[in-house]
């Protein structure tokens, strides 16, 4: 294992959030990586899993940013939730707006590994590692959230759709810090769901995990973000389920049409987790049982 | 680097790589070998130390990150000569046994009392839920944080 290599790591702090950029970017030019050590729940797991390192490799400077300030941090304004990259799932699941205005976070950040984990883990280091598997990253699928970058060249904000272009890939330079994410919450009580399938076992990693939010008017869903864990190569946003909620009254959405949908929306692979068909089987389950909730009748 | 961080309510520096994990930093050159390595990546708790009062995995951590902070391992939960209260609750309610777990045990029971005084059973169940215990079936850990809840409330909120 090459824990053993942990040590030979140089560590810096960066003094600001522009300095960080600078650093990251002339090092970036120069063909040298930077790993930004926010938790460190992904990366140390990592080094310990990975093969040892050819003499030869260089390794990649770190750079603290766990109490980077400008990476930190959960604000609200004018319905926009920010939530600083760097902030962690326990700073989450205890802040009143986020009780008050995002229940939804609440709940994925209170089944996100145990309580060791969520004082450590953020939604920075969730997003960069990319995983499928990934329970922020499906709830900011289900917000719709902009995730706010910036580089040398400034700041920008990539929306969720235009974010994920395949397995661990995204449309964000490897340049780009994560700064935030930002949610336009929904008006005050909307339904919700967040149900992690198929483990009782706080620290497992879930076989199927379903984030969605929803606005009703009515007989109808006027709003709704699904994102779904563990059943693509990518966080499923499932395109296919929202378009026929939102295109019919709740009474006419069958079950029928509904599997339909999230099936031609996921694409599950067997591995050591669960097999295909229990995801699917799952990821029918947990859809039709949001819309149950929000009055179809499946 | 060097690095200065309060360690069970006393200031202390250390010289080391700031990627040394702090559960290493602890158990060698700290000189607190209490805190146990168990898995190293997370999953079992063993190593459960107090960040600034809250619980985290000390394998995961890095000395380096630790600048400044307060850390609380199990140490810092008795003296010298007595074994603080909730240790003495659970060997009387049989809460360990070959006490591989028992220091992250600790920690993360003093981490729930500390915030809240009164927890349920499912509350302490969900603080304990990253450390895992091969001997005791959790039951009497549980059994044994609900006794010491109550005598620390007896006591008046001191530990
Ligand atoms: C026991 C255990 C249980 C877990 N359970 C779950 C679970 O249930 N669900 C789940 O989704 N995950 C789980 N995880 C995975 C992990 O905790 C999360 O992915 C967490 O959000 C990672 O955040 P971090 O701050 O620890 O990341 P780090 O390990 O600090 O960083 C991970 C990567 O992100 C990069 N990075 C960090 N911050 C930034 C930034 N601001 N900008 C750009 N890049 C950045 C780092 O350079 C690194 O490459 C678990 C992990 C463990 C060890
Ligand atoms: S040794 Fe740290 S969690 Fe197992
Ligand atoms: S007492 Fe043996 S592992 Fe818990």
């Amino acid at each position: 294992m090459s824990l053993a290599d942990l040590p030979l790591h140089d560590m810096r702090r960066a003094a600001s959030l522009d300095a960080l950029c600078g650093l990251v970017s002339e090092r970036h030019a120069r063909g040298e990586a930077t790993v930004l050590l926010a938790g460190g729940t992904d990366w140390v797991v990592e080094q310990e899993l990975k093969p040892p390192r050819p003499d030869a490799d260089p390794l990649p400077l770190v750079v603290d940013v766990s109490r980077m300030d400008e990476l930190r941090g959960i604000t609200v304004t004018r319905g926009l939730l920010r939530i600083g990259a760097a902030t962690t799932y326990l700073e989450m699941r205890r802040h009143p707006a986020i009780l008050e205005r995002a229940p939804m976070l609440v709940e994925m950040a209170r089944e996100l590994g145990a309580i060791q984990i969520q004082a450590r883990g953020t939604l920075g280091g969730n997003l960069a590692t990319a995983s499928p598997a990934a329970d922020g990253v499906a709830a900011l699928a289900a917000y719709d959230a902009s995730i706010v970058v910036k580089s040398v060249r400034g700041e920008r904000r990539i929306p969720f759709s235009a974010l994920q272009t395949g397995y661990k890939q995204s449309s964000r330079a490897p340049d780009e810090v994560i700064v935030a994410v930002e949610i336009a919450l929904p008006p005050e009580g909307s339904p919700w769901i967040w149900r992690k399938v198929g483990t009782r076992r706080a620290q497992a990693i879930s076989k199927v995990a379903l984030a969605g939010i929803a606005v009703r008017s009515e007989d109808r869903v006027v709003r709704l973000g699904l994102g779904m864990a563990s059943v693509a190569p990518v966080t499923a946003t499932l395109f296919q389920t929202r378009a026929l909620v939102l295109s019919r009254p709740l009474p006419a959405i069958t079950a029928d049409a509904l599997d339909a949908a999230v099936l031609s929306d996921i694409a599950p692979i067997d591995d050591v987790r669960s097999t295909r068909e229990y995801r699917k089987h799952a990821a029918k389950a947990v859809v039709r049982g949001f819309l149950r909730d929000l009055g179809a009748p499946v | 680097m060097k690095i200065t961080l309060t360690l069970n309510g006393l200031s202390r520096e250390v010289d080391l790589p700031p990627l040394v994990r702090l559960l290493d930093a602890l158990r060698g050159p700290l000189g607190l070998p209490g805190t146990k390595e168990g898995c190293g990546e997370g999953e079992c708790g063993s190593c459960t130390v107090l960040l600034d009062g809250a619980p985290v995995n000390a394998c995961l951590v890095s000395i380096g990150q630790c600048e400044g902070r307060a850390v609380t391992t199990v140490e810092g939960l008795s003296d010298a000569t007595h074994l603080g209260p909730l240790a003495r609750c659970f060997v009387d309610h049989g809460g360990a046994q070959c006490g591989i777990c028992t220091p992250g045990m600790l920690i993360s029971a003093e981490a729930l009392l500390a915030r809240r005084p009164e927890p349920s059973d499912e509350e302490i169940r969900e603080a304990i839920a990253g450390n895992l215990c091969r001997c005791t079936g959790y039951q009497r850990i549980v059994d044994s944080i609900r006794e010491a809840s109550r005598e620390r409330r007896q006591a008046g909120g001191a530990s």
